[in-house]
């Protein structure tokens, strides 16, 4: 018998702001431990919590990419339970009234085809704080207290870990190219929690559903379904009833691990947050907001694709968000973006790569990149433009044009007149190579071509002189 | 008579023609704070002689606060300052930054002199319930009749005439029915109009920063310094401040008073009812209105139950951050719900574990409905009544307490089932965040009694005319232990 997966996902993203959620300290995650803690994100008696502007524009961003409903009217509640990553017995979050609302994403399913997934609802919060575990005692790291975070809730329409990864995929693309989020799920700035049950086929009954987490890349995902499906499913045929229970993904074994079966539900006692008044948002402020937000992946592409690059090739350059912000600045104002293009997913990336560093650490400029690429358009060879291009990556603050006169490199002549003169210039100087061709001496052209190129001091295109050549010793 | 008996204004002038010095002004109050023995200190903070002249600098004529003393209820964050609102779950907490409303206040140069007591994180109305026990009403030299509470230090601190103002916080009279039992002006002006951030909260929708003075006069005084939006609070309104001594002497014709007649009813004190209604008929003379009218017994009746449900639901949550964990004593455990537990089961008094669990019962989900809910929307019909009330006059004026302090004995706060409405209607003006005084009235066998008067949101500058018209009523400005007065009604 098979089963058709139900799936869900909630989504907990940290937001990329200058300030933390509700209070002015500095919210760049700093990696010395209590270095960014102000009195209200340890919860010292007194203090209040202040709205982040900037959350709201990101929440307003990500919400409106995911076409739901926006909220005008920006309300807070308080989550209540005792916990030590919780400084203040509650979170701030928004139960009762999300920002957004209603709301879908079209993916790609398994076979390439569109696929439409609900969206339940977005809503802003704030982070707890670290915890550290030793033998002998936990230390908590108050840094990432009130970190905004949005939680992005799907509908249970998801039907298989390929999905899962699309829609992961594109909520991701949507956060870090709205410059909402890094992003980074290796890091926790995008955390994934996952609840998946199986129904027979045509059923409109739900399973018992498995709560999944500690999924820390986008593989992760869909690996961890898998196994959990396929798990699921042997304990149906098996006659193994399901437990409602919380799963851990096992990177080294490729498995699902049970953490905790989950009791009664716990009651969050919520009530609305009596520290912020309501905000009534304007609707010039959310057009702005929308606006104002930077250009998403999807537009992008479209935009690349205009310019003759292949898909493959666009989205080599969109796979990181630096990578495609390095390009847009490359190429503007000039209209050779395919040699740029190609400098940048060939060399560039090839550079990277051996060198394990990132485009952002990278010494080249892409104004320098334009430059370089300018040369090839002028009519220097690729290969003099990719000497070029390695002899700047290796020396600190050195221009093109600084390399090019290091290199010695200088323009070939392929004006196909030049060519033809040179050619019959050395054909009348080596009238027996011309004999020992018409007998069929192969090497013959070999000798002329390598004369030419001498005459030509090595400017001249190797490829149009061999190409000229043979046309002039064919009249012969 | 002491300086320290006369409004800021003429203290102010008496610096500024040199009859006094900051020191000599100090000094009156250290004398009386020495002979104060109504237990309302959790600390003092009087600085020397030294201190004073360096934090004070050269004479400031345009700031009537400078050098004026006075002293600030402990449950607002002082840096450097242990706070405790007097709970044993807060003892040895100095925090880190000073409240708002305390910044202010220094930056203006009055001087604080000690931190006040007051029942256990502000929940009570007794001044007993407090981590050093009972704070006594220096109006009652035999001890035996409550200050109130919950701002009761303040309030006996500055009934004592310890110095000229004194900081408090109001959640559901917590300033104004001490200040009727201790023959003290009585203030908190609307919702958002003073900054909380530095209050500890109790219950935050309903609590409000309030002060007690000697004379109406300088509680316009001090609103102009404490009023005013505070980024720090997102609470805070943006309505324009003004000057709110500029009406205090427009006098009474003219203006329109509600009086709530099922209030009046629930006043069993003919002494109490005789002096309210000869003040009705002075206010008459002068050419005021008085009306009475009718609120609703039911709805008023509703008041307390209401209260106890919301103040107490916020305040569970609150007070959640009181877990041993970052601040205050630490009593050890071999997991953090141990470390909470036995923080929390030491910290708190049994009374505040019975709101705890009250607020906490109230938030559950099969509650909520029925409780925290209902009662959120009784709180609504209650503002609605209010307001439409306040549509039609200037404002509302009853008795501020049935009666006298009560003896302590008669006292207590645990929910029972005797109930006054008169005892408890001031919450009106927290539910609705109403500007609301409370000024003496007369004395009964030297005890005060005290009249309120409740106005529409952000009317302070003519709540505090009418309250300053009803001062020279009674004649009581300037009232203290020290300096008593008879009154003229």
């Amino acid at each position: 018998m098979n089963f058709e997966p139900v799936i869900g996902l909630e989504i907990h993203v940290q937001m990329k702001t200058k300030s933390k959620m509700f209070s002015g300290s500095p919210n760049s995650f700093s990696h010395t431990p209590n270095s960014e803690v102000t009195p209200f994100d340890m919860a010292f008696p007194g203090t209040m919590p202040r709205v982040n502007k900037q959350a709201v524009i990101n929440a307003i961003r990500v919400a409106n990419a995911l076409h739901m409903e926006i909220d005008p009217l920006v309300r807070f509640d308080r989550k209540n339970y005792f916990y030590a990553d919780l400084p203040k017995g509650f979170q701030i979050t928004q139960q009762f009234h999300p920002i957004g609302k209603n709301g879908y994403l079209d993916i790609l399913d398994e076979n390439g085809n569109t696929k439409r997934i609900r969206i339940e609802r977005i809503h802003m919060e704030e982070d707890t704080c670290k915890q550290l575990h030793f033998p002998d005692c936990s230390l908590l790291d108050y840094n990432r207290a009130g970190t905004p975070l949005v939680e992005i809730v799907s509908m249970p329409d998801i039907r298989s870990g390929t999905e899962a990864m699309h829609y992961v995929e594109a909520i991701r693309n949507i956060v870090v190219y709205s410059l909402s989020s890094d992003g980074k799920m290796e890091e926790g700035s995008l955390r994934c929690d996952v609840n998946v049950s199986l129904r027979p086929f045509g059923s409109e009954k739900f399973g018992t559903k498995v709560e999944l987490k500690n999924l820390n890349s986008i593989k992760n995902i869909e690996q961890a379904l898998d196994y959990e499906i396929a798990r699921q499913s042997a304990c149906l045929l098996s006659n193994t009833p399901i437990q409602q229970e919380t799963r851990r993904f096992d990177e080294g074994s490729g498995k699902t691990v049970l953490m905790r079966v989950k009791t009664d539900a716990v009651d969050y006692k919520y009530f609305p947050e009596p520290n912020i008044a309501p905000i009534q948002l304007s609707e010039a402020f959310i057009e702005e907001a929308i606006n104002t937000c930077p250009e998403f992946y999807d537009s992008k592409k479209t935009r690349y694709l205009t310019y003759g690059l292949p898909e493959k090739d666009v989205e080599i350059i969109l796979s990181s968000l630096d990578s495609a912000l390095y390009f847009e600045k490359a190429i503007q104002g000039v209209n050779y973006v395919k040699t740029i293009a190609n400098f940048l997913i060939v060399e560039i990336n090839s550079y990277l790569n051996k060198n394990g560093i990132s485009i952002k650490e990278l010494k080249l400029s892409p104004e320098h990149l334009r430059d370089i690429a300018a040369y090839q358009e002028e009519g220097y060879s690729h290969k003099q433009c990719a000497d070029i291009l390695f002899y700047c990556l290796e020396h600190d603050d050195c221009s093109p044009a600084e390399a090019k006169s290091a290199l010695k490199i200088e323009k070939q002549i392929s004006d196909d007149g030049a060519i033809r003169e040179l050619v019959n210039q050395v054909l009348e100087a080596n009238p027996q190579s011309i004999e020992d061709y018409k007998n069929g001496k192969g090497r013959a052209v070999g000798f002329l071509i390598g004369q030419a190129m001498k005459l030509s001091k090595g400017k001249a295109n190797p490829q149009a002189v061999s190409k000229i050549m043979n046309e002039e010793l064919a009249k012969k | 008579m002491r300086y320290l008996d006369k409004p800021i204004a003429a203290i102010h002038a008496a610096l500024k023609n040199k009859e006094v010095t900051p020191y000599q002004l100090l000094q009156e109050a250290i004398a009386q704070i020495k002979a104060n023995d109504c237990n309302a200190y959790e600390r003092l903070t009087i600085p020397s002689e030294e201190e004073l002249m360096k934090e004070l600098g050269p004479f400031e004529e345009d700031n009537l606060l400078y050098g004026i003393p006075y002293v600030c209820k402990d449950n607002f964050s002082t840096k450097g300052i242990e706070t405790t609102a007097s709970s044993n779950v807060l003892n040895g907490y100095v925090p880190v930054f000073d409240a708002t409303v305390v910044q202010k206040l220094k930056d203006k140069k009055a001087v604080m002199l000690g931190k006040t007591t007051l029942d256990e994180l502000a929940m009570g109305g007794t001044g007993t319930t407090g981590h050093k026990g009972i704070t006594y009403n220096p109006f009652d030299p035999s001890k035996k009749r409550m200050v109130g509470g919950s701002s009761c230090g303040s309030a006996a601190a500055l009934a004592n005439g310890d110095c000229c103002f004194a900081t408090g916080s109001d959640t559901g009279d917590s300033v104004r029915k001490p200040a009727s039992f201790a023959g003290l002006v009585g203030f908190k002006p609307t919702w958002g109009r003073i900054s909380r951030f530095g209050l500890f909260p109790f219950a935050p929708s309903l609590d409000h920063v309030g002060y007690f003075t000697h004379y109406v006069e300088d509680a316009a005084v001090l609103l102009n310094v404490l009023a005013g939006h505070d980024d720090m609070d997102f609470t805070s309104s943006y309505v324009p401040t003004e000057d709110y001594t500029v009406h205090l002497h427009d006098g009474l014709k003219g203006k329109k008073f509600a009086v709530i007649k099922e209030i009046i009813d629930s006043v069993d004190d003919v002494y109490n009812k005789a002096k309210f209604n000869a003040l009705i008929k002075k206010i008459e003379e002068e050419g005021g209105v008085v009306e009475c009218v009718e609120f609703g017994e039911e709805l008023l009746r509703s008041i307390y139950a209401t209260y106890i449900v919301i103040s107490c639901a916020e305040a569970t949550s609150n007070d959640a951050n009181l877990d041993g964990i970052k601040f205050g004593p630490y009593y050890g455990g071999n997991s953090y719900q141990e470390v909470m537990m036995n923080a929390r089961t030491k910290g708190f008094s049994e009374l505040i574990k019975r709101r705890f669990v009250i607020g906490s019962f109230a938030l559950m989900k099969e509650n909520q409905e029925d409780l925290f809910l209902r009662a959120q929307r009784n709180r609504a019909k209650i503002v609605e009544k209010t307001n439409e009330i306040l549509a039609n006059c200037d404002a509302i004026l009853v008795p501020a307490a049935p009666s006298i302090a009560s003896e302590f004995a008669q006292s207590s706060d645990k929910l029972s089932s005797e109930y006054l409405i008169a005892d408890n209607h001031l919450a009106l003006g927290n539910f609705a965040g109403l500007p609301s005084i409370t000024i003496p009235l007369a004395l009964e066998n030297g005890m005060p009694l005290g009249i309120n008067l409740m106005s529409k949101a952000f009317t302070e500058a003519s709540l505090l005319s009418l309250a300053q018209a009803v001062e020279d009523i009674t004649g009581l400005g300037g009232l203290s232990a020290i300096n008593p007065k008879e009154g003229n009604l």
